[in-house]
């Protein structure tokens, strides 16, 4: 799976120390068997190479004024997020972990090990997709939550109406998705769209 | 009183807004209030934010739009976020290049003409997706009827890289903290056609800002601190010479690392376009106004998340009271300002005109921020 994954390297726009960082890991990159696809400039045209080449993880230098660039991206692509791998000279492991919390995916430290470098993207990447699981989770968790309050409002409906048991209620609504080839929570919205309308 | 941590680790950003939190170093206010100010010079806003987030830094220079950016979890999971003070008001600008200058944009009327005739894209920098700089570009362009998400494009660059960038043609146009509208005058690369006062004067920029983690658990250092930094800011707005003395600091290689020629005159209120119009700035940077300018109200706080609201930064409605009071202590900031013999204001809104002629004094966010012509729908 690592093998295939398309990396993308930002680099500051001009020569300065963090670019021999950057250097320094491309070529650690390499002797770990990753395949960079792109070493891109932070510069203006950063958004657009990136939005190109879709890369499956962007690993830039936290130290580099390059951050906030990557932050504009972050932004604007909130719905497609991907992980992001800053490397820093920072060797403080308990910075390294809250880094993780507060949803940057790693933070390396420059001048790893290149057979370092390998189990430390694949937990970053387990973790950004562990991380896309329970948001997508707890999404779905909210929608079930909002149909069954649709469904429990449309039952009460039928039942005060019709002067019926919730369970019969519940096997009217139900006889009626299926008759109708619908969701359940859909037949139950469309019955309290009608009592709004008609009162 | 028992200081809870005396060495504070405070990230700041090289820029002339962030002169009081450095200068309670210098001056020595730290220690009169037992605490030792430890400056961290960053590069960049999302890295600060991280730090504090993590604990490396106890304390920062931000921008007041990026704390609620953070409290909200626009763009990094969200944060509780702490806002302790203000550091300034004013002294932002709004630049264009010469060339755009040439072709007859000098103001936002002239420039929503321009864009008219010749279309093309357009592009403007700001320093941070949810910064000041950004919403102060956005309000003015929008005020003069350019629509900043797709009328033109907007960018994120550093504030040090703008003057290059405008000089190789790569923008028309950005907003940044001074020096940096100074400096592109200075070097005939660009024009200024707007100060960030004229789009709303007295407006809040910079804030000394913590996690609420750190607030929570330090509180006599907090109020230390902002004793600290409320005598610095006192001592920089007393006299034109204390300002000149802040300059020839931060223009060291440590801080700004740039010509006091850049920094001064601006903090003097001293303004020249490029265009040739010189003139004594009646709402220049001001880092005190007697306590006014370091008051953090909540109404200030909650203008930005409607701005934030307004451009789709937010999807939907933030509980507007509630957040700003969630993040902004003003408690601990009044009993600090008795320990720096300061006035705290008493109310905890104020209003003011912005340049669109619309009143904002903090009463009723949602529709304010639905009232806007020019927004994302």
């Amino acid at each position: 799976m690592s093998r295939h994954l398309r990396i993308v390297l930002v680099h500051p726009p001009r020569e300065s120390d963090a670019s021999l960082r950057a250097a320094a890991l491309q070529a650690g990159l390499a002797e770990a068997g990753y395949q960079l696809v792109a070493s891109l400039p932070a510069d203006i045209h950063l958004p657009e190479r990136i939005a190109q080449l879709q890369p499956d993880m962007i690993i830039a230098d936290a130290e580099s004024d390059a951050r906030d660039v990557l932050e504009h991206i972050v932004v604007a692509t909130r719905d497609e997020r991907r992980p992001i791998v800053m490397f820093t000279e920072d060797d403080k492991t308990s910075s390294m972990e809250a880094a993780l919390e507060a949803g940057v995916s790693a933070y390396i430290v420059a001048g790893l090990q290149p057979e370092r470098i390998k189990p430390v993207l694949n937990v970053a990447l387990a973790r950004f997709r562990k991380e896309q699981k329970l948001l997508h989770e707890l999404a779905d968790t909210k929608h079930k939550l909002a149909e069954r309050k649709v469904i429990d409002r449309a039952k009460g409906v039928l039942m005060a109406r019709h002067g019926i048991s919730e369970d019969q209620a519940y096997q009217r609504l139900r006889t009626m998705a299926m008759n109708k080839n619908l969701k359940l929570a859909e037949v139950a919205q469309r019955l309290l769209d009608v009592e709004d309308l008609l009162g | 009183m028992h200081i809870e941590k005396q060495a504070v680790r405070i990230g700041f950003n090289p820029l002339t807004d962030c002169a009081a939190l450095l200068m309670a170093s210098v001056l020595g206010c730290d220690e009169r209030h037992g605490i030792r100010i430890v400056p961290s010079r960053e590069a960049s806003w999302a890295g600060m934010r991280d730090k504090l987030v993590t604990g490396e830094l106890d304390a920062a220079h931000a921008l007041l739009g990026m704390v609620y950016g953070t409290q909200l979890g626009i763009g990094a999971q969200r944060h509780d976020m702490a806002v302790l003070m203000h550091l300034n008001r004013n002294g932002q600008a709004i630049t264009l290049s010469r060339h755009l200058m040439a072709q007859g944009a000098v103001d936002g009327a002239s420039l929503a003409g321009l864009l008219q005739s010749e279309r093309r894209q357009y592009v403007f920098a700001q320093t941070f997706p949810t910064g000041t700089h950004a919403m102060w570009l956005y309000y003015w362009l929008a005020a003069h009827g350019i629509d900043p998400l797709r009328d033109v494009r907007a960018i994120t660059i550093p504030p040090s890289q703008m003057v290059y960038n405008l000089a190789e043609g790569h923008m028309d146009g950005f907003c940044a903290g001074e020096p940096w509208g100074q400096r592109a005058v200075m070097d005939g690369i660009g024009v200024t056609v707007a100060t960030s006062q004229q789009i709303w004067p007295d407006h809040p920029e910079k804030v000394l800002a913590t996690s609420r983690a750190f607030a929570d658990a330090h509180p006599n250092t907090c109020r230390a601190l902002i004793a600290a930094v409320l005598e610095a800011s006192r001592w920089i707005d007393a006299s034109d010479e204390n300002r000149r003395a802040t300059a020839e600091i931060l223009a060291g290689g440590a801080v700004v690392a740039t010509d006091r020629a850049a920094l001064l005159p601006r903090m003097l209120g001293r303004y020249d376009d490029g265009m040739g119009r010189q003139w004594q700035d009646a709402h220049p940077l001001a880092f005190h106004q007697d306590g006014q300018a370091n008051y953090p109200y909540l109404s200030d706080g909650i203008w930005f998340m409607t701005q934030l609201r307004r451009w789709g930064l937010l999807k939907a409605h933030p509980d507007y009271e509630a957040t700003a009071r969630a993040v902004t202590r003003v408690q601990l900031y009044r009993e600090a300002a008795e320990l720096a013999g300061v006035t705290a204001p008493a109310g905890t809104a104020r209003s003011s005109t912005l340049i669109d002629g619309r009143l904002w004094d903090g009463s009723d966010p949602e529709r304010y921020a639905l009232a806007f012509p020019i927004r994302q729908r």
